[in-house]
């Protein structure tokens, strides 16, 4: 614990990762807000038929992938900390669940879609389902490059001639967005009335 | 192991994860019925805005960041926040 804050407090004033990642990340995050507060103004033009509509979503699914993505990121933060201070072994192990964990995602979102398309919801069900579909989906595409990404990290990791601590740290950056963008998500489609 | 448990990202993510399951288990009790709220919707907007942010400044280590990027990400969770609540509350 103490060793862990004090190699915490050297690392002050670093930016975790590549810059490169960065500047995708803020990208990302401005573009999905773009579609967030779209989703809000058309929200406000009909909210009876979003409220309606949110009432068909499956609550507890959302909320399981929520806890789902907290605790994945939580493992990628623990393994990016031991990779940190040379326990590579641990931060395998801790990034290597956290990848089979997020793998759980995309297979409940499947089994929320998949109910969903055969009882006709689709995009062109109304503007609450477009939103729905088209945020999720993007979300989702997010999710599975991430589990790409962590693959690439643990690959990084194994080899001591590639070992390199930036590239966990711009994983770790990557997927810890996947995961923010989901919490707003979450409380806009499930959450709000 | 206790190097793991007893440590401060283990600890956001117990208070994470609490805040999420409170907040799953009192949307369920409302049952099917949606309808407009606004103090629901005030605090489900609070709740993900300091999630956000916990996930943000503890798991992505930007509390350790640079001030440029501590300021654009922590904007960018405010200014959003702030702008949904007030579309939410301004339209209609």
């Amino acid at each position: 614990m103490t060793d862990l804050l004090q190699r915490e407090a050297k690392t002050r004033g670093h930016i975790p990762g590549e810059s490169s990642m960065w500047f995708f990340v803020i990208g990302d995050l401005i573009i999905f807000a773009g579609y967030f507060l779209a989703y809000m103004y058309y929200r406000g033009q009909d909210p009876e038929l979003f409220l309606e509509s949110q009432a068909r979503l499956n609550l507890d699914i959302g909320a399981a992938n929520t806890v789902v993505l907290l605790t994945s990121s939580l493992f990628v933060a623990l393994g990016t900390s031991a990779a940190r201070s040379e326990k590579t072994a641990d931060g395998v192990r801790l990034i290597g669940f956290a990848l089979t964990l997020g793998a759980a995602f995309p297979v409940l979102k499947l089994f929320e879609y998949v109910p969903e398309v055969l009882a006709g919801v689709t995009p062109g069900t109304n503007v609450f389902f477009m939103f729905y579909y088209v945020m999720t989906g993007l979300h989702l595409c997010h999710v599975m490059l991430g589990l790409v990404i962590l693959s690439f990290v643990i690959r990084n990791l194994r080899d001591p001639a590639r070992k390199n601590i930036s590239f966990v740290e711009t994983g770790a950056t990557y997927w810890h967005m996947v995961d923010v963008l989901w919490l707003v998500l979450f409380a806009l489609l499930y959450g709000m009335r | 192991m206790a190097r793991y448990v007893r440590n401060p990202l283990t600890i956001t993510w117990v208070l994470l994860t609490a805040v999420t399951l409170v907040s799953w288990l009192a949307a369920r009790d409302t049952g099917s019925a949606h309808v407009l709220n606004v103090g629901v919707t005030v605090v489900v907007l609070a709740i993900a805005a300091v999630k956000s942010q916990l996930v943000i400044w503890y798991f992505m280590e930007v509390r350790h960041a640079p001030n440029w990027l501590r300021v654009v990400v922590t904007g960018w969770v405010l200014t959003l926040f702030a702008a949904l609540l007030g579309i939410y509350l301004i339209i209609p």
